[in-house]
């Protein structure tokens, strides 16, 4: 497996990814104990799962844009919360 | 702790969320041994989260399930569907101290016939799957009189294991005998050389050595507390409130527990105040002031409290200033041995350049 | 540096302060405690005071305390240098030594008028309020109403050349610096059972809670914790006025050096309108023309601005 520096994004930026990361996270796992007989509970759930995947892609795409990083078919770019630093990692 | 009061506690935390401005929070379960209980832990964790987004709190968007375990039950069924149901909120540090002689020492079974028997072998063969499933993982190590002997092995030997980030420390409580320091600072020593020979510093972590220990501290700009008591809460399976575990009654020696509330009657914030106003200059003895190794120098609130002549948080306990003045040569020793190695590798730069620890988190 | 000691001549001896001294039963101290009181005070350079009970001393006790300069107080007005008054009993006050009024809180919101007409007549008035830990937000309120209307009394008698002293009020418009109890650090109480406490409060709330005894001398154990410069929240704050009292810091927040949210509000709520007051007496001309303005601030309680000095 390959990692090369891509880029680098913005504290705020940054921020933002991993506010959805970690709700996405907490989502997923939520939904791993919440049933539809909890119905209201269970329809905000499935509705804000939806809404938050979108919101992630979105920033993805977004930042991409923004900042042209390299790219390849068989990789995918990572995040390092830490720096802020864009990695491709392709096999 | 019963189910009822474990609810109650949840219930008042997560309705004063303007009395916990915190952006994150870290649900910590100790014991004794938390995976003791874990079909409790279960429920309490699965209530956590649903009640956290039922009620819009803002920690749903940054929390933590904290364990520091002592690993028996580590492979367990019980425990590892808990672990995979909340992988991605987990921090779980499994307690094992060093060497099979060293950790052994301390940690046994009770009531096991006429022998004591240690844990270490139980608590090594699930070191491996800890780490598969927490690559990051990193163990609490502490080091009191009897373990000196066997700091430098125990290090090594969990770097060995796969345990990339040791954190290790000498208890704060008064237990240390003539000669210890010197003791101590021979073993850590001997442990940088072996960490600087065999180049163990590009991939692994000891807590004794850092950049930032051993120097003075300016007592206007560098006078903050480092101590979190006040700043958590600590609940016990009564349901009273602590600012710190340390001041519950089984962690306290020779005064009474500072009760700062219960699930009942909630927090009496006066009784906080101490706990957040509290800095260096107003516990520490000139002495400790003007010390010209001052900085790492650290101190335990409840250590204070305990030990204090009187009953108060602001007598700063200094049993351990020999044993960190002894670190301080040390750590001296190391930076100044390893820095000199980099510099005729030819490697400093890339050593600084890399020295912030890279922990990618995969989105 | 210890200034003043102040020797409790009997358990039943009056409180001047926040404690209530709830002992019935007489208890007059030795007579040979007394004599060692009084000249451990003369040997340490002290100024020595008095606290007397409800009732006449034995002569053999007079005769031992006229022999040493000292201060008197006193729950009767009979030859007192500073009177007690534990309850709204205004009649008759003197006017040339100072008064001090225990009340509840209770009380003195429903009966502030009447310290209009003391004011006219007393030289100073000290008003303790001995249930100042029990404050909700609405006593706040009310507190600060009955502050404003106090101060306008004052205000008119010292535009009319009267200038008598109200601990909450004119106290701080002259001070330059902090001005506090100031127990366990320029003062001890010496207890009828020998022993030295922190103040009087120790002593009538927990008798093994002393530092020290007659035969043996003082023993202070953090003696730094009662001293200004060792308390985190009183070093930023400019509420001169307030007394800093050690007992109820220690019984509202268990540490000696620190104050509870509602003293620090109560003593901001007087220092505002203090300022107030010296504002509106200096609209009529020069007034302590050697004392700087009270600064506006935007904060009750010194502790919830602590991100700014921390």
């Amino acid at each position: 497996m390959n990692r090369k520096l891509v880029g680098q994004v913005t504290t705020v930026e940054k921020n933002e990814i991993q506010t959805l990361f970690e709700r996405r996270n907490g989502l997923n796992e939520l939904a791993k104990i919440l049933t539809p007989e909890n119905d209201e509970l269970y329809e905000k759930l499935v509705k804000d799962m939806g809404e938050t995947g979108t919101k992630f892609q979105s920033w993805w795409d977004q930042m991409s844009e923004k900042y042209q990083w390299e790219s390849s078919p068989e990789g995918n770019w990572e995040i390092n919360f830490d720096t802020c630093e864009i990695f491709l990692v392709t096999q | 702790m019963p189910w009822e009061i474990a609810k109650q506690a949840i219930d008042y935390i997560l309705a004063h969320e303007s009395d916990f401005k915190e952006e994150s929070v870290i649900w910590d379960f100790i014991g004794g041994e938390p995976f003791l209980e874990i079909d409790l832990i279960d429920k309490i964790c699965d209530y956590l989260k649903t009640e956290m987004y039922r009620l819009n709190h803002h920690w749903f968007n940054s929390y933590r399930f904290a364990f520091s375990t002592n690993g028996l039950n580590y492979h367990t069924n019980k425990v590892q569907k808990f672990i995979e149901k909340n992988h991605n909120h987990l921090s779980i540090g499994i307690t094992i101290d060093g060497t099979k002689r060293k950790h052994d020492l301390n940690r046994i079974y009770k009531n096991i016939g006429t022998e004591e028997k240690g844990s270490y072998e139980d608590v090594v063969k699930n070191i491996p799957l800890w780490l598969e499933q927490f690559p990051m993982g990193s163990t609490k190590v502490t080091i009191s009189s009897a373990d000196i002997p066997y700091i430098k092995e125990s290090v090594l030997h969990l770097y060995s294991l796969g345990i990339k980030e040791v954190n290790i420390n000498c208890v704060f409580e008064d237990v240390w005998k003539d000669e210890d320091d010197k003791r101590f600072e021979e073993q850590l020593l001997d442990l940088a050389d072996s960490i600087i020979e065999n180049n163990l510093y590009e991939d692994y972590a000891c807590s004794f050595f850092s950049e930032t220990i051993g120097k003075p501290l300016d007592i206007s700009l560098e006078n903050q507390n480092w101590c979190g008591a006040g700043r958590m809460l600590a609940v016990d399976a009564k349901g009273n409130f602590y600012p710190c575990t340390r001041f519950a009654a089984y962690s306290l020696r020779a005064k009474r527990p500072i009760i700062i509330g219960d699930i009942k009657k909630g927090i009496n914030k006066n009784l906080l105040r101490p706990f957040l106003v509290l800095d260096r200059f107003t516990q520490s003895k000139k002495e400790c002031i003007n010390c010209e190794v001052a900085s790492g120098c650290a101190w335990c609130q409840g250590e204070n409290y305990d030990a204090a002549e009187t009953s108060t948080i602001y007598q700063r306990s200094t049993a351990i200033c020999k044993m960190h003045k002894a670190r301080v040569r040390a750590n001296n020793y190391y930076w100044n041995k390893l820095y000199r190695k980099l510099e005729l590798e030819g490697k400093r730069e890339e050593f600084e350049a890399n020295k912030k620890d890279l922990k990618p988190e995969i989105c | 540096m210890l200034q003043y000691f102040i020797i409790l001549l009997d358990d039943t001896s009056a409180s001047y302060c926040h404690c209530e001294n709830t002992k019935m039963e007489r208890r007059l101290m030795p007579l040979e405690t007394l004599r060692k009181g009084i000249r451990f005070g003369m040997m340490e350079n002290l100024m020595i005071q008095f606290v007397y009970p409800d009732y006449e001393l034995p002569t053999e006790y007079n005769e031992v305390i006229e022999k040493i300069d000292h201060s008197k107080i006193k729950p009767l007005a009979d030859a007192a240098d500073v009177l007690i008054l534990n309850k709204w009993q205004l009649s008759d006050l003197p006017n040339d030594i100072p008064v001090v009024l225990r009340t509840s809180k209770k009380d003195l919101f429903a009966r502030y008028n009447e310290l209009e007409e003391v004011l006219n007549k007393v030289e100073r008035l000290n008003v303790v309020i001995t249930d100042v830990e029990t404050f909700t937000e609405d006593d706040f309120n009310t507190y600060k109403l009955v502050l404003s209307a106090l101060s306008s009394n004052l205000e008119r008698l010292y535009v009319n050349d009267k200038s008598p002293q109200l601990n909450l009020l004119t106290d701080r418009m002259m001070l330059s610096q902090m001005n506090n109890c100031g127990a366990g650090d320029t003062n001890i109480t010496l207890a009828p059972n020998g022993k030295f406490y922190v103040c009087p409060a120790f002593y009538l709330d927990e008798e093994t809670d002393s530092i020290g005894d007659i035969e043996h001398g003082l023993n202070i154990k953090n003696e730094q914790l009662y001293k200004f410069d060792y308390a985190p929240i009183c070093r930023h704050c400019d509420a001169w006025q307030c007394k800093r009292c050690i007992w109820l810091n220690r019984k509202n927040t268990l540490e000696v050096n620190t104050p509870s949210h509602e003293q620090c509000v109560v003593a901001h709520l007087e220092r505002n309108a203090s300022k107030a007051l010296l504002e509106n007496i200096r609209k009529y001309g020069t007034f302590l023309p050697e004392q700087e303005d009270i600064k506006e601030i935007d904060y009750l309680d010194p502790f919830d601005n602590k991100d700014k000095w921390q």
